[in-house]
């Protein structure tokens, strides 16, 4: 087998146009929340400034390997993520390292970030990040299922798990879409993705506002960076990955932002509108409104 | 050769000799009585062998020169040398048994203890129905005189009042005896047996009266159920030594009576007889049930044993031939079983059940005590084991389901109580009172383990000569296991190597006879228990019992992948399950699940037997691959029977209560042994039954769909009660309930990749369960408890535990780049192809649920807040670290390289599903829909991992370590580890949400179905008021019922 | 047919039988019992040698009176009579047996009553 080594350059340049804009983006979407709240918001470039303090901190602690090792998990698993899906369609320099693995590769990827951000946060010692842990996996089972079910939708409609042949399945005309073929599944998809994104009503996981809880509890300095700059790259990651089996995938860059930001906007347009569940409403909502949607696209196809 | 005469000659002389010794010779008197014993064993023996060794035809000995009708003649031929031999034995060993009290009785009990023996072998050797008579009533006044004479030992009364019951009761019966005797006489105009039947009494008129009288009569000595308060009174109160003969003896030839009488009777009577017998053997089983006093439930037990034996007589119209091994195999393990118990209860002070716990000290005893029981239940190699074996395989040829049905329900009801009674000698508290070792006493228990052992071995054999079967006890696997029983003396580090050695030498021996798919269980089965056993090696002393146990478990499963015929495999079947129930009923708390395992076990093997049976249609052979031959109708029974068999093993819900006790309570390097390893012989059952019957339509129910769903339900279910376990081993026995479910549900989706990916859930679930089990028993036995939420923060004590089941709950959770995501890959490609979408769609919501348990086992444990009292906390010891290192390094190749393992199975598979495999491209793994590349993952990943760890060290480079609290914690410092771990009921929302899903109604069915036999048979016992009147009542009740029920089938 | 005087040996046996029968079923009292038994044993004797009973022969002993060259046809079948004896004697052993047991069985308790033996039961 032959590698062909300017996929890591490549790679890495996807990379670094995620990364930036995925900083701009939140910043971005932050501040639109803010102004549906009448508030003035961050400025756009915030999360520059939040970076670069973040890594120049020269105060650090450590609570052992584990706790060291728990951000470098969780940005593995955001970069992992990004770098398994194709971002582009059509073009062999933004196809990544999807030779790696197909669709249930980088769904069960999504975890490993999780696992260990999760095992580093325990042991900090701190009850909260446990207590945030707990809820934001017992949430997760419930919010995961109706995407999973949306996925194997897709995979039987398409006949098949390659990311890229999926996208190609969809090209030639907005109808062609997954949206239109299979409105079912990319309605339970959506549902699933309000629950992945901690925003409201899906939240309580990591509770922003009442008390300091939940894992980046513990962390800061260069910890906390790390994982600030997963929370540029991982939604982007994800949506890609709703993009590319819902949405037509995207052809260029314009288009990729504009999907992106569109598939995001529709999460923080729900949070701002919607108050917070508890972890158990949750999981009730999700099975009772989001899983039969999925259970009725999979009987559909 | 000796005339049988003289067994009667020279008992009769010796009583009469006796009584002319003074009455203080009590040592000569007792050498006496003990000379004639062996002298009348001395010659039945010699006959036996006579018949064995040569074709000798059955000698007739005329009393008074004539033949018959004119004068009495006995019979001798090979039965009636094997029970005179077994009665006369019975009396040598029960007289040196009660050596003591005989000696303080004196000659007279010597002697009528002579004449109670010499009236039983008369039973057996007389062909005259009035002789007959006379030695029913020597046998009775001599039982009768013993508890008598006896009596002012005791001086209770109980034995007394026994005794006038027991008089009570044989008057009536002899008075039909008589009657039917005169009457039959009448009008055959002979009182010979063979002469009754040669002129066919129960034709002539009137004639089937006087055959019914004297035919109740015989079956009210066999204690039929419910005549028979008597006896159990008498088998409660009396010397367990005369119990033993009571038992054995007397009930080996009131059976034989019996059988010469349904001579007489012809075929219209035997369907009477299977009905006496199956009521008694049902209900018998199922009032011992609440029996707590030794004896009594001794005396239930052998009343149901005989009830079976009348079954298998009355059944001798499609027996035929077989008959006589049946019954004899049977009548045997018996009698020698029933023996033995009764001579050991001689041993032990007192009468409660619990008392039996005194056994413990004397291994030798406790494996008497269990020789004893798995004879009692039929279990290989025993002669049970073959005469139920072709019982119940000429019953389902002919049909007899229901008789077949109950049969086997009322055996599991007796391993039921005989197991429950085992568990409180192994695990109760042993009481004040020691075992009584007098070495006359302990020598006849020794007697009867090695007649069980011998008989054992001469039923192989016979079993061999009459079906061509093998001798179970010359399988090599059995005898190496049975070989540790000799080497438990020895030290346990000893043992432990040469049984790996062992288990790696037939390996070796053996690896080329297996297919791909035979040699993943092969592998797991003998080189993966190798490497479980390593962690054997941290246990100091002998372990006595141990290595017997562990190694019969593996013996039964090295035999089960190379089993061809159904008789191989269901031996192989019952051997390990009953190892795996000596292992788990090691641990210190296991005593009610390892006895609901053998319970559910033993009624998955019966499901079994009955559908092999079944299947085999009377055939002698059955192969297993001619399963596949099978044809509507047969074919859906035979499946359902043999799926819910094996299906019990692998845990499936309904049947997956045991489980978890089970595995939780095992000792720390057995779980892994029954977890990781023993529920695989339950998929390799599911995988040949389903490579050889296929789908099955069952009443419009395809039940490989129904097997589909039943995995996916498990496999929900299991995860989701595993979230809620605060006890770290029961997370993982409840874990491994939900694996085995994906891994039936792989094998249900009946496709190329599903099989493949319950092949791989076997190779993955034996490496990290095991490893998990491991780590976590580590963990336990250094701190001292399993309750997660009591450890915490071991992370830097243990550090090698925390790698093992770090990689572990990576691999458990499917999460790349660890070999479990291989199997995740797979099951998506594997549903694709499926119709089956519904079931599917809970599996989905299994998964997930997966990651709480994993995470909770991980965070509880080894994160979180270090407790106080574990500061000095050691790493496990080395043996038990050793095997999870090994399994990390062998979970990190199955990782990069899958195909190693995989592509030949892969391509195995393609024999039965030639469809949808998978292609080995270089490194690349190719579906039809999919694609995988698992090194070049590892590679991406890892390379990620490291930069970004090199920049966190760089930008980090000063972190420095703190304290344990230096925590924000609402703005104070935390002063307790134990108010800052937050570990119990972790997922405190989850229970709100989806609690109502892990209601334990399935323990509350079982649990209602065991209380109600139990109520069932407590409340029946009582009709025994313990009146002699009352039983008197029962005993013409019964005859009343029989009465009309035989005339009523009268043509 | 007439009657013949074995029938009605044979009806009386039958008829002390169930006597006996009965007596052994509703008297509490040990000794009541055993006569009872007592009867029932006789009632089953009679039975016997009726059911062996042929009308106009004579007893089954070869002397002068029966010669042995026509004794078959002129004595009455003598196995039954045989039997007779040795239910006799079995039956004197049962009974004496049981008389012994009455008497321990007073001499524990002080009581004759069947029902006051009940510590063994279920």
């Amino acid at each position: 087998m032959t590698f062909d080594w300017m996929k890591i350059p490549y790679a890495l340049l996807t990379l670094f146009i995620v990364f930036n804009f995925g900083l701009l983006l939140t910043a971005f979407i932050a501040k639109i929340g803010a102004r549906a709240g009448r508030r003035h918001g961050i400025p756009i470039w915030q999360n520059y400034i939040d970076l670069i303090k973040n890594y120049g901190q020269r105060s650090s602690i450590t609570h052992g390997v584990m706790f060291y090792l728990g951000p470098v998990f969780r940005l593995t698993g955001g970069v992992g993520l990004l770098l398994f899906v194709p971002t582009i369609y059509g073009s062999e320099m933004f196809s990544n390292l999807s030779f790696a693995g197909d669709l249930i590769l980088a769904l069960y990827f999504v975890f490993f970030g999780t696992l260990g951000m999760a095992l580093g946060a325990g042991e900090s010692g701190h009850p909260h990040a446990a207590i945030g842990i707990t809820r934001g996996l017992a949430q997760v089972t419930a919010a995961e299922l109706p995407l999973a079910l949306a996925v194997f939708a897709v995979a039987l409609q398409y006949q098949t798990l390659s990311v890229t042949e999926i996208v190609a399945a969809q090209q030639g005309g907005m109808m062609n879409w997954t949206m239109f073929t299979n409105p079912l599944a990319v309605a339970a998809a959506m549902l699933a993705f309000l629950g992945s994104m901690m925003r409201p009503p899906f939240d309580v996981v990591l509770a922003p506002q009442e008390i300091p809880i939940g894992p980046p509890t513990e962390y800061h300095s260069a910890y906390l960076a790390l994982m600030q700059t997963n929370r540029a790259i991982f939604p982007i990651a994800k949506i890609v990955i709703y993009m590319n089996l819902f949405f037509g995938g995207a052809t260029s860059w314009p288009e990729f932002a504009v999907k992106v930001f569109l598939i995001y906007l529709f999460s923080a347009f729900v949070g701002v509108c919607f108050p917070r569940f508890r972890v158990e409403q949750s999981i009730r909502w999700f099975l009772i409104w989001a899983v039969p949607l999925g259970v009725l696209s999979i009987l559909w196809v | 050769m000796v005339s049988p005469l003289y067994i009667i000659a020279v008992a009769l002389v010796a009583a009469f000799l006796l009584g002319l010794l003074k009455e203080e010779r009590r040592g000569l008197a007792y050498s006496v009585t003990l000379v004639t014993l062996a002298l009348m064993s001395w010659i039945s023996a010699n006959w036996l062998w006579l018949f064995i060794s040569t074709d000798a035809v059955p000698v007739e000995i005329y009393t008074a020169g004539t033949a018959p009708p004119f004068a009495i003649n006995l019979r001798m031929g090979l039965v009636e040398a094997a029970l005179t031999l077994l009665i006369n034995l019975t009396g040598l060993i029960s007289g040196l048994a009660m050596k003591d009290s005989l000696l303080r009785q004196g000659r007279r009990a010597m002697a009528v203890w002579l004449v109670a023996v010499m009236a039983l072998s008369g039973i057996v050797l007389t062909r005259d129905m009035f002789n007959m008579f006379v030695f029913f009533e020597l046998a009775v006044i001599a039982t009768a005189g013993l508890v008598l004479i006896s009596e002012h030992i005791r001086n209770d009364g109980l034995t007394l009042a026994a005794g006038f019951k027991y008089m009570i009761t044989s008057q009536f019966i002899s008075t039909f005896l008589l009657i039917g005797i005169i009457f039959a006489y009448h009008a055959t105009g002979t009182l010979n047996i063979d002469g009754m039947a040669n002129t066919s009494l129960v034709l002539l008129n009137g004639g089937s009266i006087a055959f019914f009288l004297m035919f109740i009569a015989i079956i009210a000595e066999l204690k039929p159920f419910p005549a028979n308060g008597w006896a159990l009174d008498i088998y409660e109160s009396a010397d367990p030594a005369f119990s033993a003969l009571f038992s054995a003896a007397t009930g080996a030839a009131a059976l034989y009576a019996a059988d010469k009488l349904l001579l007489i009777g012809g075929a219209e009577w035997l369907p009477i007889a299977t009905g006496i017998g199956i009521v008694t053997f049902v209900a018998a089983n199922l009032l011992a049930l609440p029996q707590t006093h030794d004896r009594r439930l001794l005396g239930y037990s052998s009343i149901a044993q005989t009830g079976l034996i009348l079954v298998v007589l009355g059944q001798r119209d499609i027996l035929g031939e077989h008959t006589l091994f049946i019954a004899g195999g049977l009548l045997l393990s018996h009698a020698v079983a029933k023996a033995g118990l009764f001579w050991l209860s001689g041993l032990v002070a007192g009468r409660e059940l619990n008392a039996w716990a005194a056994l413990r000290s004397h291994p030798l005893l406790v494996f008497a005590f269990v020789t004893f029981i798995c004879m009692l239940t039929g279990l290989p190699p025993f002669p049970g084991f073959y005469a139920k074996w072709e019982l119940i395989h000429l019953l389902a040829g002919e049909g007899r389901i229901a008789l077949l049905g109950l049969i086997l329900f009322s055996a599991l009801i007796e391993a039921g109580y005989l197991f429950r009674w085992f568990g409180y000698v192994m695990k109760r508290e042993s009481p004040a009172e020691p075992v009584d070792t007098a070495p006359h006493k302990t020598a006849a228990v020794l007697v009867a383990v090695i007649a069980a052992w011998g008989l054992s071995f001469l039923w192989g054999e016979l079993a061999g000569a009459l079906f061509g079967r093998g001798n179970i006890l010359l399988a090599l696997p059995l005898l190496f296991a049975l070989s540790f029983l000799l080497l438990d003396p020895l030290p346990a580090w000893l043992k432990n190597t040469l049984a790996i050695a062992g288990m790696v030498a037939w390996f070796y021996l053996t690896y080329t006879e297996y297919d791909p798919l035979r040699m993943i269980f092969a592998a797991i089965f003998l080189i993966g228990g190798a490497l479980t056993l390593l962690a054997s090696y941290h246990a100091h002393g002998k372990r006595i019992g141990f290595y017997p146990s562990a190694m019969l478990m593996y013996a039964g499963l090295a035999m089960l992948i190379r089993a061809t015929s159904t008789f191989d495999f269901f031996v192989a079947w019952e051997l390990l399950t009953v190892g795996s129930y000596f292992l788990i009923l090691r641990g210190k708390h296991s005593e009610p699940h390892a006895l609901s395992y053998i319970l559910f076990s033993l009624g998955g093997a019966f499901m079994i037997l009955a559908g092999f049976a079944l299947a085999a249609q009377g055939a002698p052979h059955f192969s297993l691959a001619s399963l596949q031959e099978l044809a509507q109708p047969l074919a859906p029974w035979v499946f359902l029977l043999l799926a819910i068999g094996f299906m019990t093993k692998t845990a499936a819900i309904g049947l997956h209560i045991w489980l978890p006790g089970a595995h939780a309570e095992a000792e720390t390097d057995v779980s892994p042994m029954v977890s990781g390893i023993l529920l695989k012989a339950g998929l390799y059952g599911l995988i040949m039954l389903l490579l050889t019957m296929g789908r099955q339509n069952f009443y419009g129910v395809d039940l490989v769909n129904a097997m589909l769903w039943i995995g996916a339900i498990t496999a929900l279910i299991g995860n989701l009660l595993a979230i809620f376990q605060e006890d770290a081993k029961r997370l993982l026995a409840y874990s491994s309930i939900g694996q085995m479910g994906y891994a039936m549900f792989g094998l249900a989706l009946m496709n190329h990749l599903g099989w493949l990916m319950a092949l791989m859930f076997v190779i993955n679930h034996y490496v990290y369960k095991s490893m998990l089990f491991l780590a976590v028993g580590g963990v336990a036995k250094r701190t001292g408890t399993r309750e997660m939420y009591r450890m915490g923060g071991l992370i830097t004590l243990m550090p090698l535990s925390f790698i093992a089941t770090l990689i572990g709950i990576i691999a458990v959770s499917g999460v790349p780049p660890l070999s479990g995501f291989g199997g995740r890959w797979i099951f998506y490609n594997a549903i694709l192809t499926s119709e089956a979408r519904l079931p599917m769609i809970i599996l989905f919501l299994a998964g997930p649920i997966a990651f709480l348990y994993l995470f909770r086992l991980i965070y509880t444990i080894f994160l979180g807040q270090l407790k106080d009292e574990f500061r000095r906390v050691k790493e496990a010891p080395f043996w038990i670290i050793l095997p999870q290192m090994i399994y990390v390094a062998i979970l990190l190749v199955v990782a990069v390289v899958p195909g190693l393992v995989l592509r030949h199975v892969d391509a195995y598979l393609d024999q039965f599903f030639p469809n949808g495999g998978l292609s080995w491209d270089g490194m690349i793994i190719t579906s039809d829909f999919g694609y995988w590349n698992p090194i070049a993952i590892m590679i991406i990943v890892g390379v990620i991992f490291m930069t970004l760890f090199s920049w966190l060290l760089f930008v980090n480079r000063r972190a420095q370590k703190v304290k344990q609290f230096n925590i924000v914690f609402s703005a104070e410092r935390p002063f307790r580890p134990e108010t800052t771990h937050f570990a119990w009921n972790f997922f405190a929302p989850y229970r709100k949400a989806l609690g109502f899903l892990t209601l334990p109604l399935v323990t509350l069915f079982w649990s209602t179905m065991t209380d109600f036999l139990h109520t069932a048979g407590d409340l029946t016992r009582r009709f025994y008021t313990g009146n002699g009147q009352t039983y008197a009542y029962h005993l013409l009740g019964f005859v009343i019922i029989v009465y009309l029920f035989g005339m009523g089938i009268q043509p | 047919m007439m009657t013949s005087l074995a029938h009605w040996a044979m009806a009386a046996g039958f008829v002390l039988i169930l006597i006996g029968f009965y007596g052994a079923l509703t008297n509490r009292n040990l000794l009541r019992m055993i006569v009872a038994f007592c009867i029932a044993d006789t009632g089953v004797n009679i039975v016997l040698v009726a059911v062996g009973h042929m009308r106009g022969r004579t007893a089954p002993i070869l002397d002068s009176a029966v010669p042995v060259a026509d004794a078959v046809s002129r004595i009455i079948d003598p196995v039954p009579q045989a039997l007779v004896l040795t239910a006799i004697v079995i039956g004197l052993g049962v009974t004496a047996m049981m008389l012994a047991y009455a008497l321990k069985l007073y001499e524990k308790k002080r009581t004759l009553d069947i029902a006051k033996f009940t510590e063994l039961k279920w």
